[in-house]
């Protein structure tokens, strides 16, 4: 069914000017691999920084000046410039088109135009850091971010930006699940990661121009004094927190619903079984990118908002435990009786199980207001959304990366280092962020760059498996680089884990220029198991 | 969208009126004091003219209904941000935040420590020793 051809996205055409100019969603997807990769590595150092800060009481490193910035960077880089753009602009973009049987996204030069704005946007984040940095902290909270002398003005503009290119790959996403289907693959045939992607699609569009419109009126208060948020011109403060959040909430289902697509596409496929509750996965991915839209108050329990809201939201966010509930039991009941190979995506998912599940449940306990009183600006909350975003979507991620690894380049990365690092990951993650939730439950908060005695051993634990995160992660990605490098190649008609979906059954790897060498016919669903038998096929 | 729909020049111009006439209303009512109820009203008009101008001029009545409920649904999430925001600027400082009206739950809690004391029948006692003479007639 595959042919063997020489000819693919990688090789053909050749040249620099074929990259810049490229709307193959392929070259697309790997230039977001590659910037995300290393904005990645950017933050990893910053917060590894701060880490080793931290390893003892007092300021042994940097000077609380550069740890406010560190901490600003940290958050605003990982957030902004690697989580938000990098699952659907990196693997979104490789696999969408491919998983409908697509010959590309519906507006490929829309999509190289997003990328070119995240660049542009990527710029004003980078002169930040070299004119000096931002110390207002990620979320920029007034009436700090109006006064600070720092650079809020470029990183806040760089945002602003960066933020269009999302709203564009979300337009582009939405119209490739509607318009660019093969004939037979209607809604419930889709792999759920193409759920996934468009419930987050979703959400970019709709909550976005929010962010841009309160970067808006900052730079507005700012420049030309109108009374918005500062209240000593007649504004709120906690209106904008109201904003901020009002993009920012729904945004961190932004950062994980393409991990849960990720996961839903690797259980399955590692367990060699039918997906558990096929519909109720795709349908809680759209309750929970609509409940994310009603929860944002949540953050601010502590901002003086009414206790009318305190109560409202706080009822509201318990309600997000449900769908994300039902994907946890739907994997777990998918593994059972199945057929689980321990693979490297497969130990990724199994970790991201374990490390969301706490992450989430910590989540319950925030979203109490009497305990969150308590916990509010601990460390508590700092472990908590680490669990969600680095134990959750980051973990998921690496999980994705491996797991496609050999489809996008055609080449098999070193599969037992893979594993060990896999491994390091995980432990490494408990090592470092578990310590957190308890240095938050004896009160130690967050944002400061040195700390009372108490704190000394948990912390210190922190820092040291804070190191073995960090070489594991680089381990782990490293290994694939050098595969790549050493072109470590596969069979083109390769299918090593044995998936379903057409980018596994009607493609070469790596994919043939325009995906398909004729249009596929869909011969199966996505996770049949249980009818058709694939075999792993994986030749050198 | 495969076809494109021809709307008569009449229908423009009575929508263009109908957009001249809600101008209008607009300033009227800014003349009218009504409260905190003027700004729902004058955003209320803006977006009927706002409907008005997506559902005609930009053919959105005659285009593809998944647009529409594109635009239906951006309505929806500015209507939930602006009332749930509202939920709090409009009741900041409201509900159980004093204690004098409001049963307190746990009549020993240091916080009310720091208002007047008073008896079990919330009169002052620190002032005069009458009341307490009274109550006990009452017993």
């Amino acid at each position: 069914m595959i042919k063997n051809t020489k000819q693919n996205y990688l090789n053909h055409p050749r040249g620099i000017m074929s990259w810049l100019l490229t709307v193959d969603h392929k070259r697309i997807g790997l230039m977001y691999l590659v910037s995300g990769i290393l904005f990645f590595f950017m933050g990893g150092l910053l917060a590894l920084v701060m880490r080793f800060e931290l390893a003892a009481p007092g300021n042994d490193i940097i000077s609380n000046e550069i740890y406010n910035n560190a901490y600003t960077l940290h958050g605003a880089i990982m957030i902004f410039l690697f989580i938000i753009p990098a699952i659907p602009g990196a693997l979104g973009n490789i696999l969408l088109p491919l998983m409908v049987g697509a010959k590309d996204v519906a507006f490929p030069r829309l999509n190289l135009a997003s990328f070119y704005i995240y660049s542009f946007g990527a710029l004003f984040a980078l002169y930040t850091i070299v004119n000096g940095g931002v110390d207002t902290g990620w979320t920029f909270y007034t009436p700090y971010s109006t006064q600070s002398s720092s650079n809020v003005v470029p990183m806040t503009l760089g945002i602003f930006i960066i933020g269009f290119s999302s709203i564009l790959t979300g337009l582009n996403f939405i119209a490739t699940v509607h318009k660019m289907r093969i004939p037979g693959l209607t809604w419930y045939k889709l792999p759920l990661f193409v759920w996934a992607l468009y419930g987050t699609s979703l959400v970019q569009i709709t909550a976005t121009p929010v962010l841009a419109i309160t970067m808006v009126l900052l730079m507005l208060e700012r420049f030309l004094g109108i009374g918005i948020f500062d209240p000593a011109l007649g504004g709120d403060p906690v209106l904008y927190q109201h904003f901020f959040w009002f993009y920012s909430h729904p945004a961190v289902y932004i950062m994980i619903l393409p991990a849960f697509g990720i996961i839903s596409e690797i259980i399955p496929v590692h367990s060699r079984k039918k997906i558990w509750g096929y519909k109720f996965i795709a349908y809680s991915t759209l309750s929970i990118a609509f409940i994310g839209f009603l929860v944002w108050g949540h953050h601010m329990f502590t901002s003086g908002q009414s206790v009318f809201s305190q109560i409202v939201f706080s009822f509201i966010t318990y309600f997000v435990g449900i769908p994300t509930g039902v994907k946890i039991f739907s994997w777990i009941l998918t593994m059972y009786k199945g057929q689980v190979s321990f693979t490297p995506p497969m130990l990724y998912a199994l970790a991201f199980l374990f490390l969301f599940t706490i992450g989430g449940l910590t989540g319950i306990f925030l979203g109490a207001v009497a305990l969150d009183i308590h916990l509010h600006d601990t460390y508590f909350v700092v472990a908590h959304f680490h669990y969600v975003m680095q134990g959750g979507t980051i973990v998921a991620f690496l999980g994705g990366l491996h797991h496609w690894w050999p489809k996008s380049f055609g080449v098999m990365y070193n599969q037992t280092i893979a594993n060990i690092a896999a491994l390091g990951v995980f432990i490494g993650f408990n090592g470092t962020f578990f310590p957190q939730f308890l240095l938050g439950l004896r009160g130690m908060p967050r944002r400061y760059a040195t700390y009372d005695e108490q704190f000394v051993e948990l912390h210190s634990y922190s820092t040291f498996w804070s190191g073995i995160l960090g070489i594991s992660i680089f381990i782990a990605v490293m290994n694939l680089f050098w595969s790549f490098m050493k072109k470590n190649k596969v069979d083109p008609g390769s299918n090593p884990w044995g998936g379903m979906t057409l980018e596994w059954t009607h493609t070469s790897s790596p994919p043939h220029p325009h995906n398909f060498e004729e249009e596929p016919v869909l011969q199966h669903g996505p996770y049949d198991y249980d009818k058709v038998i694939v075999q792993k096929t994986y030749k050198k | 969208m495969s076809e494109h729909h021809i709307t008569p020049l009449r229908t423009y111009l009575i929508i263009a009126a109908s957009l001249l006439f809600l101008s209008g209303v607009t300033v009227w009512v800014s003349y009218i004091d009504l409260g905190s109820f003027n700004i729902v009203l004058a955003m209320f008009v803006a977006t009927v003219k706002a409907s008005l101008v997506a559902f005609f001029f930009m053919h959105l009545l005659w285009d593809d209904k998944k647009n529409l409920t594109m635009f239906l649904m951006s309505l929806m999430f500015f209507g939930i941000f602006v009332t749930i925001t509202m939920l709090d600027t409009e009741f900041r400082g409201d509900l159980g935040l004093n204690p004098e009206v409001k049963d307190p739950i746990n009549k020993r809690a240091a916080f009310y420590d720091t208002l007047p004391l008073t008896d079990t029948h919330g009169h002052p006692v620190d002032e005069h020793s009458d009341e307490h003479h009274e109550d006990k007639d009452h017993h």
